[in-house]
């Protein structure tokens, strides 16, 4: 315990709280200050992230015990394939949002309030690290709600109506999640005596054949509570108006990030916690399967009837959340892979077309899909970027969407349920069916003025987030041979628990 | 007759559900905003009910060590002490829903869904 790498996972955790207790203290006297600070401890923190993830690969996954106290007394943090995989994923993409944050905000947040908007962003960023390392019932508890409260304010900045009415109705359901959450919680403390995951991972078996009830009713709470958080598919129905109506800054990290963390701390703790013999008692798989492929089919054809450009990404959103979902619950090594990749393709891809949705608004205000005509003679770089992102939605090789489509679609065959390489097709479908019309509209529609491109007018720090995604989406279509690595040993620590 | 003579038992088990539902229920029926706050706040003090009574035991006291330091028994203060974090969490929430509240009433002039729902309908 000498060498102080073992200590990082904390110190990503806390570097981020620490920065959002201290950016509206600095705001106040240093003002230029508190962005460039939020800006640095994403970067540095993935950094620390990487290098963590070296000496992972050195030994083995193990557990970092806060303070040193072991288990039934203190608390743990799992560092394995899984959790730095997730938090890698939070820090690289959070640091280029805040990138295109700087400048994007000035349209949409008062001025006094831009430091507050970055205390909330990182408690957002810390409460979603802790959640991947969390290995406590009640820290996951504790951090949901956080991540709740942080992620409704990020909502509610923009002093807009509609900002408020989304970021209440989210904030209602959410608590009716938590509730649930908590409820859950206290029936598997009430049998298994213990709130450290491998403690009732051990005590399970025992207590599901003296407690079988008490057993499922938590494990449908779980699903419900999760299931709200994440907008698995009839749950839902906070997210449009959520997504839509919030700064671009905060959809990109509400629809990239935050909705998949909940995704991930379900997986975790169905797989890792309930194990084999829960799931055998109880087609909980299947069932997740098909609301999975109910949500890929219906949350498109909710984003194929929308006319605003941010509702229908937003609706895409609650279509791809199926993805992960659906990959996981294959329970094959290739779907696992495929849903876990997906959260990191995804993360990409929505953060970069809601960001350059988001640079079309800032620069001409039209939000209309029918209003786009033509308007990458207006702004061709921001259109190229997001035609990059609309191909890799569809699934087009060489696109990075085409990777995890590939291994979703592989892993159902290993599974044994080609039927559901029919969705992924059909969904693909769909997706072209309302990404590329954008696309077509943008670069020959007929509004647009004669003959020449203009230049973009984005400043530098909005175009060069939008590149630098656009380029990982190519780059990870073309060579995801090391994130394929990664993604296989936190696919092989999930299945093999 | 084994549910019912378990739930006469364990009446604050049942009690605490009872809470638990009536809370939920008014909190994703009523139209009425603060009632909505009320709500959640009764499905919480179900929760924490709930949590607070599995550490419970017949006749045990708080996990204080008296002076001779035998004889008495003791609650299990785990759940208690976690309630308290979990009561924190829940008067921040309410405090959050409440200001924005607030703010939808200032642009609505109203704190009814319905009223704000049937606004929104009418400006489209």
């Amino acid at each position: 315990m000498n060498d102080p790498t073992v200590h990082i996972p904390v110190i990503v955790i806390c570097t981020s709280l620490i920065g959002a207790f201290l950016a509206p203290v600095l705001g106040k006297y240093r003002p230029a200050l508190v962005g460039l600070m939020a800006r640095l401890i994403a970067p540095v923190n993935a950094l620390l992230l990487v290098i963590l993830l070296r000496y992972v690969d050195a030994g083995e996954t193990f557990h970092y015990y806060m303070g040193g106290w072991a288990p039934p007394w203190g608390i743990a943090l799992s560092v394995d394939y899984l959790a730095i995989y997730v938090a890698l994923i939070i820090h690289l993409v959070s640091a280029v949002i805040l990138l295109y944050a700087k400048d994007d905000l000035f349209g949409e947040v008062r001025g006094d309030l831009h430091r507050w908007y970055y205390t909330l962003f990182l408690l957002l960023v810390a409460a979603m690290t802790a959640l991947a390392f969390s290995h406590d019932f009640f820290n996951i508890f504790v951090f949901t709600e956080i991540a709740t409260i942080a992620a409704c304010a990020l909502i509610a900045i923009k002093p807009k109506k509609e900002c408020i009415e989304a970021s209440f109705k989210y904030l209602i359901l959410s608590t009716v999640g938590s509730g649930f959450i908590l409820l859950a919680l206290a029936l598997i403390y009430m049998v298994t005596g213990h709130f450290n995951l491998t403690l009732v991972a051990q005590n399970m078996g025992a207590a599901a054949e003296a407690y079988p009830l008490n057993i499922m009713v938590s494990l449908a709470l779980l699903i419900v509570g999760f299931g709200v958080k994440s907008a698995l598919f009839p749950l839902h129905v906070w997210l449009p108006d959520a997504h839509s109506s919030a700064p671009s800054p905060s959809s990109a990290v509400l629809s990239g990030l935050v909705v998949k963390i909940y995704a991930v701390v379900l997986i975790r703790i169905i797989l890792t916690v309930f194990g084999g013999e829960v799931l055998a008692a109880a087609p909980i798989a299947d069932m997740i399967l098909i609301i999975a492929s109910v949500a890929i089919i219906a949350g498109s054809l909710f984003a194929l009837a929308q006319t605003d450009i941010k509702l229908l990404l937003a609706f895409s959103t609650v279509a791809q959340v199926g993805y992960i979902y659906m990959g996981i619950s294959l329970l094959s090594e290739t779907g696992t892979m495929g849903g876990l990749v997906h959260i990191f393709n995804h993360a990409l891809m929505k953060t970069l077309l809601f960001l350059a949705a988001g640079a079309i608004i800032h620069q001409t205000g039209l939000r209309k899909i029918s209003d786009l005509d033509g308007i990458a003679k207006r702004m061709p770089i921001t259109m190229a970027v997001f035609s990059v992102g609309a191909l890799s939605m569809v699934g087009i090789p060489g696109f990075n969407g085409f990777i995890s489509k590939m291994y979703l679609a592989t892993g159902a065959f290993d599974a044994g349920k080609p039927v559901f390489i029919l969705v992924i097709l059909m969904s693909s479908l769909l997706n072209g069916l309302y990404y590329l019309p954008i696309v077509v509209r943008a670069f020959l529609g007929t509004n647009a003025e004669e003959g020449k491109f203009a230049k973009d007018e984005l400043p530098l720090s909005m175009t060069f987030p939008l590149v630098i995604l656009g380029l990982a989406c190519i780059y990870f279509g073309l060579l995801p041979g090391s994130l394929l690595e990664l993604v296989r040993k936190a696919a092989h620590y999930l299945i093999a628990v | 007759m084994n549910i019912i003579s378990g739930l006469i038992q364990n009446y604050f088990y049942f009690a605490s559900i009872v809470i638990f539902l009536i809370g939920t229920h008014v909190m994703l029926t009523h139209s009425n905003l603060i009632k909505k706050i009320m709500g959640m706040n009764i499905m919480e003090t179900g929760i924490f009910l709930f949590v607070v009574s599995i550490g419970y035991i017949r006749g045990g006291s708080a996990p204080i060590v008296p002076i001779d330091g035998r004889g008495v028994r003791f609650i299990n203060p785990l759940p208690s002490a976690l309630i308290l974090t979990g009561i924190v969490v829940g008067v921040s929430l309410t405090a959050f829903a409440l200001s924005l509240v607030i703010e939808l009433y200032k642009y609505y002039g109203t704190t009814d869904s319905d009223e704000i729902m049937e606004m929104r309908r009418r400006e489209r």
